[in-house]
C-alpha cells in the first residue's frame, strides 16, 4: 500500500460500470474521484494533480479524444505527472485509435478488463 | 456497363468522322472533274468520275483504319475484357498485352511535351473520355501520364489510393521488377487516400500492368474502377458493426465486472457449487467478448484493414496472457488442459493480440467439439523458419467431405449446429490473422478421434529486417515509457 494515497479520476458516464471501477478502487486504497462527463472530467484534471486518469471515449458534451487533445494536445502537456488509461467499448478506426495511443500511457477494451484487471494495469504502469 | 456507353459514343463519334470523310472524297471527285474537263480535256466518265472516287475510298478506308479504328478497338476489347473480369470477381487477370500494344500505338503518351498532332489529341481525348482511370508510370515510377478518371492528386503527380503497407503497388512493382519481364495483378477494395469529404471517400479496384522493355518509358499502367458504389455500403454495414459491437460490449463489461468484484468479495461465503457457477457466468461473458471480437476482426478484414503490429514477441509470453481465460473455460466444461510450450523456442514475428484471439478460438474449438472429461493439448516446436503450434483434441472430428470448407467464413461444422453456439468465425478469421503473420494455418482430422489444427509463425530472427525497414508506422507504437496497448493480455 502506498503512503500517500494513489490518487485517480475515473471519467465515465455508465454508471453502473463507474461504480464498479470506484468500488474496486476504493477498496484497494485508491482515493478516487468520478465524473460523468467530458466537461466535468477536463475541469477536475485541469484543478487537481491526479496519478491516473481512468478515461472512457464516448462521453457527453465532450468526447474523451477532445478532453486528450486539451490535456495533451498542441506540442503541449498540461498533467505531466498523470498516466492516462482509455477505457473503451468503441472500435475506433485504426488511424484514430493509433493517434490517440499516442498520447496515453494504456488503450485497452473495457470488456476486457475485469476490475481487477484494471488493479494489475494500475500498478504495473 | 459503361464500356458500353463508351462504345456507343465512340460510335456517333466514329459516324461522323466518316460522314466527314466521305464528303471531303466528294469534294476532291467534284475538283478534279472540273481541273481534268478543264485543262486535260478528258469526258470519259471511268477516268473523270470512278477511278479517282475508288482511289480516294481506298487512301481515306485505310487512314480510318490504321490510325483510329484499329487501336481504338484494341483498347476498348482490352477495357471490355478487364472491367468483366474485375466485375465478375475472376481473380487476377493475367496479361493484357492487347492494351499495351493499343495505347503505345496510339502513342499519345510516351512524350508528352512533344508537339501535340491531331493523332495526339484524338488519342488523349479516347482517354480522356474512358469510364475508367488510367494511370501510366515510367520506368522512375513517375506518373506520366493520368486521365480525369484516375484518382490522382498534387496535379496528376501522385495516387490517390491508400494500399495497404504490407500489399502495395510499389512493393508489388519491386518483387516483380526483380524477377518478371512482364506481370499484373489485382487489387480490391482500395480506399481513396485523401478525401475533402469522409462520406464522399470513393472506393477502388485496380488492375496493374508491369512490363519492363528496354528504352520504352511506359513500364506500367494501372487501370482503376470505381466501386465506391458497392463498397460505400459496406462502409455504413461496418459503422453500424462498430456501434453494435459497443452496444453489446457495455453489458458485457457490467456482467464481467460485478462477477469479478462479487466472487472476490463473496469468496469465503460460497460453497464449491457456487464458485464453479460463477466460473461458468464467467466464461459465458468470455466467449462472448469473443464473439465480438471475432464479428469485429472479420469486417475489418473483410476491408483489407486487418492493421497488424508485428513485433518480437515469446510464443510462451503470449501464451501466458490468455492462459487463466483457457484454463477456466476448460475447467468448467470438465477437459483437461495440457500445455507445453518450451521456454527456449525461439522468439517470433506476431501481433500479440491476435495470436492470442487465434489461440482462442483453436482451444475454445478443441473445448466444444470434444467428449467431457476429454484431453486438448497444445503444443508448439521450430520448424525451419518457422514455429508452429497445434491444438490436439480427441473429439468429434470433421469427415473428409466438409474439411476443405472449414476455413470458410460462417461455415459450421456439420453437428455444431445442434450442438453448440457459435459464429463460424471464428477459424475464418484466424486463418485470416496467420496469413496476414506470413504463416499458414492447417488441420488433420480423424472422424470420431478428434483433430489438430497447426499454424505457424514466422521466427523474428528470419524477418526482422524485413519489418525494420518495411513498416514504419509500427514506431510510433513503441514508447520510450511503459506502455500498454493490448487489452487482450489482460483478458480476464
Amino acid at each position: 500500500m502506498p503512503k500517500e494515497p494513489t490518487t485517480i479520476l475515473c471519467i465515465e458516464d455508465d454508471r453502473f460500470i463507474g461504480e464498479m471501477y470506484v468500488r474496486a478502487l476504493k477498496q484497494a486504497n485508491y482515493e478516487v474521484d468520478w465524473v460523468l462527463s467530458g466537461n466535468d472530467g477536463l475541469a477536475a484534471a485541469k484543478s487537481k494533480s491526479y496519478d491516473f486518469i481512468l478515461l472512457d471515449i464516448m462521453l457527453p458534451e465532450k468526447q474523451g479524444t477532445e478532453v486528450i487533445s486539451e490535456l495533451r494536445g498542441g506540442g503541449q502537456d498540461l498533467i505531466p505527472n498523470t498516466k492516462v488509461l482509455v477505457l473503451t467499448n468503441f472500435d475506433q478506426e485504426d488511424k484514430a485509435r493509433e493517434a490517440l495511443q499516442e498520447k496515453v500511457e494504456a488503450y485497452l477494451i473495457k470488456a476486457d478488463i475485469t476490475p481487477r484487471k484494471l488493479l494489475e494495469v494500475i500498478k504495473e504502469l | 456497363m459503361a464500356v458500353r456507353q463508351y462504345h456507343k459514343n465512340f460510335s456517333w463519334q466514329f459516324l461522323g468522322l466518316f460522314i466527314a470523310s466521305q464528303v471531303a472524297v466528294g469534294c476532291m471527285v467534284y475538283a478534279w472533274q472540273d481541273y481534268a474537263h478543264t485543262y486535260l480535256n478528258m469526258t470519259h466518265p471511268f477516268l473523270m468520275v470512278v477511278i479517282p472516287f475508288i482511289l480516294l475510298e481506298i487512301i481515306c478506308g485505310s487512314l480510318l483504319l490504321a490510325f483510329i479504328v484499329r487501336p481504338v478497338s484494341k483498347v476498348e476489347a482490352a477495357l471490355s475484357y478487364a472491367y468483366r473480369s474485375s466485375a465478375e470477381n475472376e481473380g487476377i487477370l493475367k496479361d493484357l498485352p492487347s492494351l499495351i500494344r493499343a495505347i503505345r500505338h496510339l502513342d499519345a503518351i510516351k512524350n508528352p511535351e512533344s508537339k501535340v498532332t491531331s493523332e495526339h489529341a484524338f488519342a488523349s481525348s479516347v482517354l480522356e473520355h474512358l469510364p475508367l482511370g488510367v494511370v501510366i508510370f515510367n520506368q522512375k515510377r513517375e506518373i506520366i501520364y493520368a486521365n480525369s478518371a484516375a484518382p490522382t492528386r498534387a496535379n496528376g503527380k501522385e495516387l490517390n489510393i491508400a494500399f495497404s503497407d504490407n500489399d502495395s503497388l510499389e512493393g508489388w512493382l519491386n518483387s516483380v521488377a526483380e524477377k518478371d519481364i512482364s506481370a499484373s495483378r489485382w487489387w480490391k477494395r482500395l480506399r481513396q487516400a485523401v478525401s475533402p469529404d469522409e462520406e464522399k471517400r470513393q472506393f477502388f479496384d485496380a488492375f496493374a500492368i508491369y512490363h519492363q522493355e528496354g528504352t520504352d518509358s511506359i513500364e506500367t499502367i494501372l487501370i482503376t474502377v470505381d466501386r465506391t458504389e458497392q463498397y460505400g455500403v459496406d462502409e455504413d454495414d461496418l459503422d453500424f458493426t462498430a456501434l453494435a459491437a459497443h452496444e453489446l460490449r457495455g453489458p458485457i463489461t457490467v456482467i464481467k465486472g460485478y462477477l469479478d468484484v462479487l466472487s472476490h468479495e463473496l469468496d469465503d461465503k460460497l460453497t464449491e457449487d457456487q464458485k464453479a457457477f460463477f466460473e461458468r457466468l464467467d466464461v459465458s461473458a468470455d466467449r462472448l467478448t469473443t464473439y465480438i471480437n471475432n464479428i469485429l476482426n472479420v469486417s475489418h478484414y473483410d476491408r483489407r484493414h486487418l492493421n497488424l503490429h508485428l513485433k518480437e514477441e515469446k510464443l510462451k509470453n503470449i501464451y501466458a496472457s490468455i492462459a487463466d481465460d483457457l484454463e477456466l473455460r476448460a475447467r468448467t466444461h470438465h477437459r483437461l488442459l495440457n500445455v507445453s510450450i518450451p521456454d527456449t523456442l525461439p522468439t517470433v514475428a506476431a501481433d500479440r493480440g491476435s495470436i492470442s484471439e487465434v489461440i482462442v478460438n483453436l482451444v475454445d474449438n478443441a473445448i466444444k467439439y470434444s467428449n467431457e472429461g476429454g484431453l486438448v493439448v497444445v503444443n508448439a516446436n521450430a520448424e525451419g523458419d518457422f514455429v508452429k503450434v497445434s491444438v490436439k483434441d480427441n473429439g468429434i472430428g470433421i469427415p473428409g467431405s466438409l474439411i476443405g470448407h472449414i476455413f470458410d467464413k460462417f461455415y459450421r461444422s456439420h453437428r455444431s449446429r445442434e450442438n453448440t453456439v457459435g459464429t463460424g468465425l471464428g477459424l475464418y478469421i484466424a486463418k485470416a490473422i496467420i496469413e496476414s503473420h506470413d504463416g499458414t494455418i492447417s488441420v488433420r482430422s480423424d472422424e470420431g478421434h478428434g483433430s489438430i489444427f497447426s499454424f505457424t509463425l514466422p521466427i523474428y530472427a528470419t524477418v526482422a529486417d524485413k519489418l525494420v525497414k518495411s513498416d514504419n508506422s509500427n514506431a510510433s507504437l513503441i514508447k520510450p515509457k511503459k506502455y500498454i496497448k493490448n487489452h487482450s493480455m489482460y483478458r480476464g
